[in-house]
């Protein structure tokens, strides 16, 4: 009777498993730690002021990013914000809307304040040139609406060790 | 002659990975691409609101009976770069790191009396031309100091 042997196994190539271990590490790493599509709303194009202190993460699901920038001649600064999917939608701090003097950005702030409790912060992206007269009066409807929980966006500055 | 090669199959061990390596490093790439890593912003936190006069927003039902006290720092804009804040009545700085030890130094003048520096309110009064940047630098000064209540005065110039 003939003998069925076994094949002999060779292996072809290169050998990929640690390879392949690696990468699926890297792709849950960064699956995990990657924002991807998360925008928080500020603007990174705007020139904030700089500090060595300050925090690197706050609670972005219950903030609002107000983006300030100055108006010539005035001193109501143009306010953008994400809004309900909305990118930079200008906000104003009031306006006549039938006769009728509104504040559009106090309103805002005033709903989020009741939807999302105490937790809702606001913050503030400003340029560094800018006037305090522009930014006290964000600050106010700040105040107005109830939020007192404030965030300063800033530049970190990197503190040199000496020796 | 006697050809072997013909007869000896080659065999792979187990399923063919390589779609799955090309796959798996066409989402690596895309990853590392797209992702945005770590925190590009940096915050400095404030908790109170800006003041128009003594008490500001404080709920009616939290005020307390008697006010913290409250230390104001005078703010304005030398020129672009520099900046000039007074606490109180007190002495001139120019520079924020000596403003730090200045506001350190009242701190713990304050708390040998006894008293806890949360019930001392900080006000940063700027003035309604004081740039930003100066703000955020006093306020950073006296976060560096420790003082936990800092606000802000609304300017009238």
């Amino acid at each position: 009777m003939k003998r069925h042997m076994m094949p002999e196994i060779k292996e072809g190539g290169v050998n990929v498993t640690p390879l392949i271990d690696v990468v699926m590490c890297l792709i849950i790493f960064f699956m995990l730690v990657a924002k991807i599509g998360i925008s928080s709303g500020i603007d990174d194009k705007i020139d904030a002021p700089t500090t060595y202190l300050g925090k690197s993460a706050i609670d972005l699901g219950n903030s609002l990013a107000l983006n300030l920038y100055g108006k010539p001649g005035t001193d109501e600064p143009q306010i953008l914000v994400d809004l309900k999917g909305e990118r930079q939608k200008e906000l104003r701090l009031q306006e006549n809307k039938g006769g009728k003097l509104v504040h559009p950005l106090q309103e805002v702030l005033r709903d989020m304040k009741k939807e999302r409790g105490e937790k809702f912060n606001v913050i503030i992206n400003a340029e560094k040139g800018m006037h305090y007269a522009q930014i006290q009066l964000v600050l106010q409807e700040c105040a107005s609406a109830g939020v007192t929980n404030l965030n300063f966006v800033t530049k970190q500055q990197k503190v040199q060790v000496q020796g | 002659m006697k050809f072997k090669g013909a007869k000896a199959i080659h065999y792979d061990s187990g399923p063919n990975m390589t779609p799955l390596v090309d796959i798996v490093m066409v989402i690596l790439i895309f990853l590392m691409l797209t992702g945005s890593f770590g925190a590009s912003a940096h915050f400095l936190q404030s908790s109170m609101p800006i003041t128009a006069s003594g008490k500001g927003q404080i709920d009616p039902k939290n005020i307390p009976k008697v006010p913290d006290p409250q230390l104001e720092i005078f703010v304005s804009s030398l020129s672009d770069d520099t900046f000039r804040a007074r606490i109180g009545s007190g002495e001139y700085f120019t520079d924020a790191d000596k403003l730090a030890d200045a506001l350190t130094l009242k701190r713990k003048q304050h708390e040998a009396t006894g008293s806890s520096a949360e019930k001392m309110q900080i006000k940063i009064c700027p003035r309604l031309l004081t740039r930003y940047n100066h703000v955020i630098l006093v306020y950073q000064a006296a976060m560096k100091a420790e003082w936990p209540k800092i606000g802000f005065q609304a300017a009238r110039d």
